[in-house]
């Protein structure tokens, strides 16, 4: 706990400093890299000793607040998810750093006590043991990343987009002060502790579960929640969107088991809730990203597909812990936590060698791009492991949790009644369905920025970016193969921090009859490696006698192919698109493929609209005297008066 | 770390090392047989749509010629590529050669068994169609590209379809190994989840043709690159690559077939020998079943294949209810 209240402190005094020598570029800079090294090695410690110890750690402040007191501390779930946020926030600080060093023309310090102040409230979060802690450091992160989000904010479309952001936030605020103040008012306390100690009534949880549903919703992008996420990821800075892709969202995840953790029984058709709602977010947003034409925006949509992966887990979690199952529980919620943490490695990968490819060519459009493999080395291979993560395919780390979520689903099948069977079977084919179109997505995305010729960029004069961009995305795919091939710690973590959702012991047993399998895949994909190998040999030893030629791309007879003949990435996703055209009202018009948001156009639009109109017509009250206002405030607290006295 | 987990599950380490001394012979006899059995169907099937249509045809052992031949020749590159172009064929022919490790082979048990081999199965599949349809795109060519994308597209569908079935098996058999979904009660649930049994043969059939670019899906042997679907995604492949690419694939119908096989026929009460011998029985059947087809049917148009996919989808939904109904 030590460790992390220094990191606290150490981030603390780096966003004074930073403040101060605002001026001067250099100075601030070397504190900001310098604070953050210290800060992530100090948090990471803290969330691997409570990881490995299983013992909750807490922390209180002798400083009463109103309706309070200051009250942090570690579980395994919160250590578990301050382990993604140090990792990620470490190395996307250092990409950011570098990312930014040639933009002379804006304070960089601002955007680095911003920065700072995310991750400050990113840690508070998971680490807050008191329902008004949590809620200070929920808004401190969005207002922080509100900022953050806007960086480029002299362009229109920016602006629009933190401002949608902020509305989108408060609104999913508003949900959770309500359902803290009515957990409160039950529990006659707002420590977390007390809370998960008194029981709660039936209507009561599932109006909490609602509420909480719709508050964290927002903030994890559930659909149809989500409609600000697509604009907010591809407006910030790459290394920003890295962090809220991968860890800021995820604080809606945290949230929701927090409250599961904290209520504990709930009525049967919020695990159904939770399941249609993975379901629907994952689907949709892997279609969704497929009909994307830039980059960031495509990988924005992808963060709404694992959101449904992990909902997926949750769900049939929280469905096993309400029949008494705790294997179910247990593998669903680890599976759950694991892609959370899987999820942050690899977006924050994704999105990192996005804005790699973005900081060379000036462009994210990808039907621009094309062929840049020769050219950006690093940031395409890494870019490719990130790819062949996120689709979920053996070797990487993508494969091993949605593995336990699948493991889940199938043992959800065995175990349960009849309504929970048919759910758990919708779960798996919309996990295998979102496989393959996620599988569809990432081979268009890679192959055509990549892979190929450029489309319509010079490409001869690119080259590639400095080694402090590279060396956090290498970090991150030695992650990412790390957890694939070797998963057994994190799995053991994972299961540590699902165990204290749903307190039972984890048996020894039955924690090796879930590893025990994962350890089998692993020896089948050695053996994979070593086939690979003796192929690969083979073949190199046979080229010797052979003779090898180069030659043109064989144009099926057609001997003057340019580069604007190549398959784009609108034609490759065009005829999956087609098969779902009528659900996501997908249309082609003057030779550009156009994608439909459903959920902005037909739902939230009109809804502001009504809004709008409502709130214009209250304008005649609004009149400019001072007098008036007087007058108001007046007969407001007269109102107030016989409210009281009635 | 690894120390704590060591001292957490160390049970987890010594079924490991138990497992490994056994394991080295059987995976070595499991890849000999599948690698010199499963060129041996395109052969059967070539030779029966040969006799369908009256002529004498290539021999029985063409395949073998024809991947020989492909060893003996030089490579031709194109200049757009890069070392996925190349890898790729390496990659795919691996992992469907690891992919036959999980399956039973008549008396030939699998010799890697373990809980939720089904996933890995599905999840080596997916690698392999990554790889390719990443090689297709690296030529840069608008016809590999064409094709690329309608693989993607079809095994979307057809994932989706082959989960289906694996719920159906598992449901049955309530157990999601692959060797104990194929041959644990497969004779007694016969009686009980017969008609689910059957839908799902059906629908897995249709996978099968889909998933090994046969007719009515696409057509091995068409001329016109604007229809192809796996063909048009090879056309820059040559000489070592491309035997690598067509022994893939021949690998691939052998171990897609043999779990249609191992399905429908439940051999596993039966002598070693029996079983091999009902074994090798219906894969010739079923490469004599896919020639039948090809020899009376034509290539559907590209989009009807979404169609014919979504109505395997549908027989296979109808399984799943059959045998929910029948468990309740």
């Amino acid at each position: 706990m030590t460790f992390l209240l220094y990191s606290l402190a150490v981030l603390t005094g780096a966003v004074f400093l930073m403040a101060l020598t605002a001026r001067f570029r250099r100075i601030s800079g070397n504190i900001f890299l310098f604070s953050l090294v210290m800060a992530s090695v100090l948090g990471l410690f803290s969330a691997i000793s409570v990881l490995v110890s299983r013992a909750p750690v807490d922390y209180h402040l002798n400083f009463r607040m109103p309706l309070g007191e200051f009250f942090i501390g570690l579980d395994s779930l919160s250590a578990f998810f301050l382990l993604a946020i140090t990792v990620l926030f470490f190395l996307a600080g250092i990409y950011g750093y570098a990312y930014l060093k040639d933009d002379h023309k804006r304070n960089l310090s601002v955007h680095f006590v911003f920065y700072h102040l995310l991750f400050i409230s990113l840690i508070l979060v998971v680490a807050a043991k008191n329902a008004v802690v949590f809620l200070m450091a929920w808004e401190m992160m969005t207002i922080s990343s509100y900022f953050l989000i806007t960086f480029y904010h002299e362009q229109k479309s920016v602006r629009d987009a933190g401002y949608l952001y902020l509305i989108a936030a408060h609104a999913g605020t508003f949900c959770l002060w309500v359902m803290f103040l009515l957990m409160g008012q039950h529990a006659g306390s707002l420590n977390f502790d007390q809370m998960s100690m008194s029981a709660f009534p039936d209507t009561l949880t599932g109006l909490l579960f609602v509420l909480g549903v719709i508050g964290f919703g927002v903030k994890a992008g559930f659909i149809p929640l989500h409609i600000w996420l697509p604009h907010a990821h591809p407006a910030a800075p790459s290394h920003v969107s890295a962090v809220l892709s991968g860890v800021m969202i995820k604080m809606g995840i945290y949230g929701l088991m927090r409250l599961i953790l904290i209520i504990k029984i709930f009525p049967e058709w919020c695990a159904v809730l939770l399941l249609l709602i993975g379901i629907i977010s994952g689907v949709g947003g892997v279609l969704y990203a497929l009909g994307q034409h830039e980059i960031k925006k495509l990988l924005a949509y992808h963060s709404i597909e694992n959101i449904g992966i992990i909902a997926l887990g949750m769900g049939i979690g929280l469905w096993g812990q309400l029949y008494h199952n705790e294997f179910v529980a247990l593998i669903g919620y680890a599976g759950a936590l694991l892609h959370v943490f899987n999820h942050a490695i690899f977006k924050g990968l994704l999105f990192l060698s996005a804005g790699s490819v973005i900081r060379s060519t000036h462009t994210g459009e990808i039907d621009r791009l094309g062929g840049l493999l020769k050219y950006l080395p690093w940031t395409g291979h890494l870019f490719l492991i990130g790819a062949i993560s996120i689709c979920g395919l053996p070797l990487f780390n993508g494969f091993v949790s949605e593995w336990l979520v699948f493991r889940a689903l199938f043992e959800g099948m065995f175990h349960f009644k009849m309504n929970a069977i048919v759910f758990s079977g919708a779960g798996i084919i919309a996990l295998a369905l979102i496989g393959g179109l996620a599988a569809a997505c990432f081979t268009k995305a890679f192959g055509a920025i990549f892979l190929g010729n450029s489309r319509s960029i010079d490409n001869s004069h690119l080259k590639e970016n400095p080694w402090e961009m590279c060396a956090p995305m290498a970090v991150l795919a030695g992650i990412c193969v790390w957890v694939g091939l070797f998963p057994f710690t994190m799995v053991s973590f994972a299961l540590g921090a699902a165990s204290s959702i749903y307190p039972i012991k984890t048996s020894p047993i039955a924690a090796g009859t879930i590893i025990s399998p994962l350890l089998m895949v692993v020896v089948v994909l050695l053996i994979l490696i070593m086939a690979i190998a003796v192929l690969t040999l083979l073949k190199r030893i046979s080229m010797k006698f052979l003779a090898i030629e180069k030659s043109l791309t064989w144009g099926c007879g057609y001997s003057h192919p340019t580069n604007r003949m190549q398959y784009t990435a609108s034609s490759f996703a065009d005829s999956i698109l087609r098969i779902f055209r009528t659900v996501m009202g997908y249309s082609v018009a003057k030779g550009s493929s156009h994608v439909v948001e459903v959920c902005e156009e037909f739902i939230f639009r009109p809804v502001f609209q009504v809004i709008k109109f409502l709130s214009a017509k209250l304008k005649i009250i609004q009149c400019g005297y001072t007098q008036w206002y007087l007058l108001y405030i007046f007969v407001f607290l007269l109102f107030l008066l016989i409210w009281k006295m009635v | 770390m690894v120390f704590t987990v060591y001292f957490c599950f160390p049970s987890v380490f010594v079924n490991l090392e138990d497992g490994l001394d056994k394991m080295g012979i059987p995976v070595l006899l499991h890849l000999g047989v599948v690698l010199v059995l499963s060129p041996l169907l395109l052969g059967i099937i070539g030779k029966t749509k040969a006799c369908l249509t009256g002529r004498i045809g290539a021999p029985l052992l063409q395949p073998y010629y024809d991947i020989g031949k492909l060893f003996r020749k030089g490579n031709v590159y194109s200049t757009t590529t890069t070392w996925i172009f190349q890898a790729a064929p390496i990659v795919c022919l691996a992992a469907v050669l690891v992919s036959s490790l999980l399956m039973p082979l008549g008396g030939l048990k699998a010799p890697i068994v373990f809980w939720g081999d089904i996933l890995l199965f599905a999840g080596l599949y997916g690698l392999a169609r990554f790889a390719m349809v990443l090689a297709a795109l690296d030529t840069g060519s608008s016809f590999e590209g064409m094709g690329a994308s309608r693989e993607a597209t079809f095994s979307c569908l057809t994932e989706v379809v082959l989960f289906l079935d694996f719920i159906i098996l598992s449901c049955v058999s309530k157990k999601i190994v692959l060797s104990e979904m194929v041959q644990g009660n497969a004779l007694t649930s016969w009686h009980l989840a017969g008609p689910a049994l059957i839908l799902m043969g059906v629908s897995y059939f249709l996978v099968l043709l889909a998933e090994n670019a046969r007719i009515p899906v696409d057509d091995p042997a068409t001329h016109l690159e604007l229809t192809m679907v796996h063909e048009v995604m090879v056309l820059d492949h040559s000489g070592w690559d491309l035997a690598y690419i067509l022994y893939g694939s021949a690998i691939k119908l052998f171990v897609l077939g043999s779990l249609l096989v191992n399905i429908l026929i439940p051999s596993y009460h039966l002598s070693p020998f029996m079983q091999t011998m009902m074994f090798s029985g219906g894969m010739f059947v079923l490469s004599f079943g896919i020639g039948v087809v090809e020899s009376c049917m034509a290539r559907l148009r590209l989009n009807r294949i979404p169609q014919l996919l979504i109505g395997a989808f549908v027989l296979a939904l109808v399984g799943v209810l059959v045998v929910l109904l029948k468990g309740a």
